[in-house]
């Protein structure tokens, strides 16, 4: 017994001393990626300074006066990982991380509603897939993860991009296809992407997503950070062969790769019934050789738990999981209605409204005294704000000029 | 000599929680699951038995390996509520008690069996491992153990000759419905309930066990390692755990993973004595957070006998063997 307790205590002391180590070499590397970045985003900068002077112009009364409410949420989003690390605390998430998920949520669900009504409105050029019902796997999961952790998404990507720090004007420039959107107009919402946030892209390919993001993860592996890179994919990808060649890689290699499956039920219009013999998707993990879990993707916490331990396991050096989130879109496959197509039922919706993510975190919260009532309100108003800011800001943007044309996109020269 | 029905209750999501990546716990697909039935069934066919009730899992895995069987057996479909929530076994346990099988194999881990109890508490159960952290279903070779629920069926045995009423926890929440437990209840300093496994023994307050074994991993460890409490013995076990205390245990609180907990006292509680406290908290039961108790709201728990009771496969197959049913 006193052995083991020895035990223990030497392990907590090498830990201690590794952490320390590690916590190092990072703060190194991160001032060279920052040089690195420095250089390959010149252009971007000017750009950006363009992008400035169009906001400035476009938002010079609201500058005036900002409300309480909104600084806090500007503080919050800006705020660095607060992830409890385990052993670090006895009381579980400070609350500052559990705001910060609650935030995140919130965003999610008030910016693709807005998004999905402009749409419906025909403002939007294109097909939005909206994330509405589904925020809890973004934010639990990306709670964890630093601006150089990689994540690769899929059409339904404008809820992993918020999660990760994505800001609404030029998330709406890029929906509006302006030249001050994320990828300059050009990308859209399938294609929507940002280097500096560690946003590889939206994907408009079912199943794109996770070899990139195996590769993202033995680049990390090869130049030996403790970056990890998540593969945000659904239960119709699932069946797809460059999902079982990403893991059977990841699992060979032990990448720090973490494949999070967000079952949502349905691939497009086809029920997980119809298009796959099993129900839980974790179950092919061990036919790949990397642990599979389950947990409630309508609950941020259960997927801040899971995702957490997936993750530590992926940094240190523990290789890949299937992290399977039972979840749900309350909109139809694309857009807010849709195509009025029956393939389920209102009732069904209902139900899996009952278990609304952002409604249930928001009583604990109120419950534990993290929040009140009338914060949350608040919270909810200036976010509106800045939506409609937003907005504005990316209708009063620019095209890209046809000069732009081949800019930021590869072509062979001369073909 | 009427042949009885037996009841069928696998669960789908046992064995894939979060224990599989922090405490080296099994992975159990369900094709696994279908396959023990498939062996139960055989077990009990053999027995004598042919008669089956099964609950409608949202995964057809009791329907599946029945469906196999053909005209081997009668089967009868029982249905869920179809929510794939625990829900479903507790409904499903309602719908089951109505055609009253003479006992009911069950599936899953300790929250499976407790949930089927929730819907059914004086049922007479045969619970087979799948899970982690298991101490209510005992790991057994499902052929045999289908095996004695034939003989049970066909009236080799009498259920007075094999099945013995255990432990439960029943604990009441101020303004909230009861709930219960059949192996632990925990109390712990979680804000919420979250992916439910008890994964860090620093913020347990208190347990109360119905026993306490050292042979076995989870919760019941902890007290087995102080004061072992067997099942045959009519009294709980009640832990209270700190900064320090006066009981330092290293306890496997989870398959592969040991945690070394300060227990502060740990008193043999008799039937019937109250453990009171108020929130906040949340409450495990058999391995899992399942309730968020407010600040100042009361819980009460008590240890009794009076929970289901369980078929002893070994009595049951060595009188079975002494009245030589298979020969």
């Amino acid at each position: 017994m006193a052995q083991a307790k020895k035990k223990t205590a030497a392990k907590k002391a090498a830990a201690k001393k590794t952490a320390t180590r590690s916590t190092k070499k990072s703060v190194v590397k991160k001032s060279a990626t920052k040089k690195v970045a420095a250089k390959s985003t010149k252009k971007s900068v000017v750009k950006k300074s363009a992008a400035k002077k169009v906001a400035a112009k476009s938002t010079k009364k609201s500058v005036v006066k900002k409300p309480a409410a909104k600084k806090v949420a500007a503080k919050a989003r800006k705020a660095p990982r607060t992830v409890a690390k385990k052993g670090a605390s006895n009381k579980g998430p400070s609350n500052a991380t559990l705001k910060a998920m609650h935030l995140k949520m919130l965003r999610i669900r008030r910016f693709e509603e807005r998004a999905g009504k402009l749409m419906e409105d025909g403002k939007v050029p294109g097909a939005l897939h909206l994330y509405v019902g589904q925020e809890a796997v973004a934010s639990g999961v990306m709670q964890h993860l630093s601006n150089e952790d990689w994540i690769t998404s899929t059409h339904r990507g404008h809820g992993h991009l918020v999660a990760k720090g994505g800001e609404f004007k030029p998330m709406f420039a890029e929906l509006f296809g302006r030249s001050t959107g994320y990828c300059n107009g050009k990308g859209g919402s399938m294609h929507i992407s940002n280097m500096d946030l560690g946003m590889l892209g939206a994907n408009g390919i079912v199943g794109g997503g996770p070899p990139i993001a195996m590769g993202a993860a033995f680049s990390n592996q090869f130049k030996g950070n403790k970056n990890v890179s998540i593969a945000f994919f659904g239960d119709g990808a699932s069946n797809e062969g460059s999902v079982h060649e990403a893991a059977n890689m990841a699992a060979l290699y032990k990448l720090p790769c973490v494949f999070v499956c967000e079952n949502n039920g349905y691939g497009e219009y086809t029920p997980q019934a119809d298009h796959q013999a099993i129900v839980d998707v974790a179950d092919r993990a061990s036919g790949y050789g990397m642990p599979g879990v389950i947990c409630d993707g309508m609950d941020v916490m259960a997927v801040y738990e899971a995702a957490g331990e997936a993750i530590e396991r992926a940094r240190s050096g523990g290789g890949p999981t299937l992290l399977e989130c039972k979840t749900y879109r309350y909109y139809d496959h694309v857009g807010i209605r849709g195509m009025g197509l029956t393939y389920r039922t209102d009732e069904e919706v209902e139900a899996w409204k009952k278990k609304d993510a952002i409604n249930s975190f928001e009583k604990r919260l109120i419950q534990l005294g993290v929040m009140s009532r009338k914060q949350l309100d608040a919270l909810d108003a200036a976010i509106g704000e800045e939506l409609e800011e937003a907005i504005q800001y990316a209708s009063d943007s620019p095209y890209p000029t046809p000069d732009q044309l081949l800019e930021d996109v590869y072509y062979v020269k001369g073909a | 000599m009427t042949v009885q029905t037996i009841g069928i209750v696998a669960n789908p999501a046992s064995g894939k929680d979060v224990r599989r990546l922090v405490a080296r716990a099994s992975v159990f697909d369900n094709r696994e699951k279908c396959a023990i039935i498939r062996r139960a069934l055989s077990g009990a066919i053999n027995a004598g038995g042919y008669k089956f009730a099964f609950l409608d899992d949202s995964h057809n895995i009791a329907g599946g390996a029945l469906l196999e069987l053909g005209e081997d057996c009668e089967a009868e479909r029982v249905p869920s509520l179809g929510t794939s929530s625990v829900l479903d076994t507790i409904q499903g346990a309602r719908n089951l008690k109505e055609i009253n099988p003479i006992a009911t194999l069950i599936l899953g881990g300790d929250g499976t069996s407790r949930a089927f109890v929730k819907g059914w508490r004086d049922s007479v159960l045969l619970p087979l491992s799948t899970g982690t952290n298991n101490v209510f279903p005992r790991m057994s070779e499902a052929t045999v153990a289908g095996a004695a629920l034939g003989v049970l069926a066909a009236g080799g045995v009498s259920l007075e000759e094999v099945a013995v009423p255990v432990k439960i926890i029943d604990v009441e929440i101020e303004g909230e419905s009861p709930d219960l437990a059949l192996i632990d209840a925990v109390v712990t300093r979680d804000k919420f309930i979250g992916s439910r496994a008890l994964l860090d023994g620093d913020m347990i307050n208190r347990i109360l066990l119905t026993r306490a074994e050292p042979t076995a991993v989870g919760m019941t460890a902890v007290g087995g390692l102080i004061r072992p409490t067997p099942e045959d013995e009519d009294a709980g076990l009640h832990l209270t755990l700190g900064r320090t205390g006066k009981h330092q245990v290293h306890a496997p609180i989870a398959p592969g993973l040991y945690e070394t907990l300060n227990v502060h006292k740990a008193e043999v509680t008799p039937f019937g004595k109250v453990v009171e406290f108020k929130g906040p908290c949340v409450l495990a039961f058999d391995g899992e957070r399942e309730r968020e108790i407010q600040v100042g709201q009361t819980v009460r728990m008590r240890v009794s006998r009076t929970g289901p009771s369980v078929l002893d496969v070994d009595k049951t197959m060595h009188l079975a063997a002494s009245r030589k049913v298979f020969n």
